[in-house]
């Protein structure tokens, strides 16, 4: 394995019985990268990570973290890999300190005290009380303090900011960006696509066990459908028909005076068509990280115009 | 590229575990002990003695055999001390540390999401289940010593007309916390294999059924074949307390089931993919 690579996942296969739940996954992650990982609910990313944390046996293929293949229940690499659970739970009849300290001392954090003290202060979280007695949200916090305390080469991130409200969401996505300034790789799990779009470089969409996409955020984001909003000159009318649209065009909405198009492929075409009618301006739409995502799916389900 | 391929044994595991534990094996040791205090504070009194055995042939034929059978006799000092050893109370406090442990330990953590997290830091599943399987056979042991402890005391307490057989007793403590033991061996086996809710279930059906063929045999011999089968035909109190020599063939039985039963949850533990 090229010592660049902090993650590795080479032909990941994973069922339960006769229920899917990866097939054929490869991908990896660069030392210092900070990695999306997309997908609807039950498409394979919190299966993956748990064969990634050897908590799941793989039916067939191997991940590799840091150059060492993982094997289930042996706890590889564990030292150098801070984790977070989709549905984080701790013992909820002690204190967040307590547990904490007890999970610090099952490895290599035990001096991470100070660490946690300053990322308790930066996420507003009160380490004496009770888990039982914090909200959803405070209890995620916990969540939080427990993968980045010991300050780990590799963070495995399932929904970190799911419960958390958007002032906290943004500290969160400041740590995962000064981890990977200070060189800890990230894979990072989310249904919020934009907070995908803000932190990562790189990312992977997932459905349904099968990795669709693996590419550069900003080309995920290209390669989904362009939108044009057209206003033609007032008094104008707009096209009385569309029924002579180019082949990939299609109409997302129409007033008394503009279109609302969305095409694929080069403009070329669409705005050929266009050139038949009186056009006073032309907006180019940006597309979402949630259109393009979207778009993935009407592509795979058939979907699309 | 890292080298870590040695993983230290979870100690502040192992010491959490056992703090949270330590409540309920106090209270079970204390009852366990108690109730040898208060058998011998009765059976040291010839006339409470009478009384107990006249209350006792009331009751119908089974519990007197749940109780020692052919022991209760006065005169028979063992026998009627041998009453804190296998009074059903007795039994049912010894199975509840048993089957409590390992499923509130292996099973419940799970349950309760604590496990994933425990495996996230640097600890193996085979040093987690050798954790519960430590605390559940180590509490095991450290009853049967309570127990045996409270026949000292109380064989100090009170006077006896004969001597009581301390060595007889404690070999009894000894093949009656292999016993409890083997049951606490089939907990961790349904605890590595199932939920916790299921796994107490089987466990409690598994010791019920033992429990109810030992017991229906006594005055039903078509059960009698079936015996060998329960876990109850290896520990024959009267003949512990007979006889000077210790039961061999009992011990190894207890002994076989209590490994084969511990190392094969192990290795389904360790191989099984937990229902995170």
């Amino acid at each position: 394995m090229p010592a660049d690579k902090a993650i590795e996942i080479k032909v990941l296969t994973k069922r339960y019985g006769s229920a899917r739940g990866i097939d054929d996954l490869s991908f990896d992650i660069e030392k210092g990268e900070i990695f999306g990982y997309l997908g609807p609910n039950g498409s394979g990313k919190t299966t993956t990570i748990r064969c990634l944390m050897g908590l799941l046996r793989p039916t067939s293929g191997q991940c590799n973290v840091l150059g060492r293949r993982i094997e289930a229940g042996h706890a590889t690499q564990h030292t150098h890999i801070g984790y977070l659970p989709g549905d984080f739970h701790i013992w909820a009849g002690r204190s967040a300190r307590k547990s904490l300290k007890l999970m610090a001392e099952l490895g290599n954090g035990k001096n991470c005290n100070k660490r946690q003290e300053e990322l308790a202060e930066r996420l507003d979280l009160d380490l004496d009380r009770r888990v039982r007695a914090l909200s959803k949200g405070n209890r995620q916090k916990v969540g939080v303090v427990y993968a980045f305390g010991h300050q780990p080469e590799v963070l495995i991130l399932d929904e970190p900011t799911i419960g958390l409200d958007p002032l906290i969401s943004q500290v969160v996505l400041d740590l995962i960006r000064e981890a990977a300034n200070e060189g800890a790789t990230v894979l990072l799990s989310s249904h919020d696509l934009s907070e995908v779009a803000a932190v990562c470089e790189r990312a992977a969409i997932l459905r349904e066990g099968r990795l669709i996409e693996l590419a550069p955020i900003s080309k995920i984001i290209q390669q989904g459908q362009r939108q044009l909003k057209v206003w033609f000159i007032q008094g104008k009318n707009v096209p009385a028909s569309t029924a002579d649209l180019p082949e990939g065009v299609r109409v997302i909405s129409r007033d008394s005076q503009s279109l609302h198009i969305s095409y694929s492929g080069a403009a070329d075409t669409v705005l050929k068509w266009l050139a038949r009618f009186p056009v006073d301006r032309i907006d180019t739409l940006q597309t979402s990280l949630e259109e393009a995502f979207m778009q993935y799916y009407r592509k795979e389900d058939g979907h699309e115009n | 590229m890292r080298t870590n391929r040695r993983v230290p044994f979870p100690w502040p595991l192992l010491r959490f575990w056992t703090l949270r534990m330590l409540l309920a094996w106090f209270l079970i040791a204390f009852w366990i002990f108690l109730f040898q205090l208060i058998v011998c504070g009765i059976v040291h009194d010839n006339e409470k003695v009478k009384a107990f055995l006249q209350y006792i042939d009331l009751l119908p034929g089974f519990i007197k055999t749940m109780m020692s059978g052919d022991a209760l006799q006065l005169g028979n000092i063992a026998g009627l001390i041998s009453i804190g050893y296998q009074e059903p109370f007795i039994l049912f406090l010894y199975m509840l540390y048993a089957v409590g442990v390992p499923t509130a330990l292996l099973a419940g953590e799970v349950m309760n999401g604590n496990m994933e997290l425990i495996l996230s830091r640097p600890t193996t599943k085979t040093h987690v289940y050798i954790c519960v399987a430590l605390i559940t056979i180590v509490g095991m042991a450290a009853l049967v010593l309570v127990m045996f402890l409270g026949t000292v005391v109380a064989t100090n307490l009170y006077d006896f007309e004969q001597e009581v057989p301390l060595y007889a007793f404690f070999k009894l403590a000894v093949v009656g916390g292999l016993l409890a033991g083997t049951v606490g061996g089939i907990a961790l086996l349904t605890a590595a294999c199932f939920s916790r809710i299921t796994a107490i279930s089987l466990t409690v059906a598994f010791l019920v059924v033992n429990y109810f063929i030992s017991i229906v045999s006594e005055w039903w011999p078509v059960m009698k074949p079936l015996t060998p089968f329960t876990i109850f035909y290896y520990i024959d109190p009267p003949l512990i307390l007979g006889q000077s020599v210790w039961p061999i063939r009992d011990i190894a039985v207890l002994i076989t089931l209590l490994a084969v039963s511990t190392l094969l949850g192990g290795v389904i533990w360790q191989h099984r993919d937990l229902p995170l």
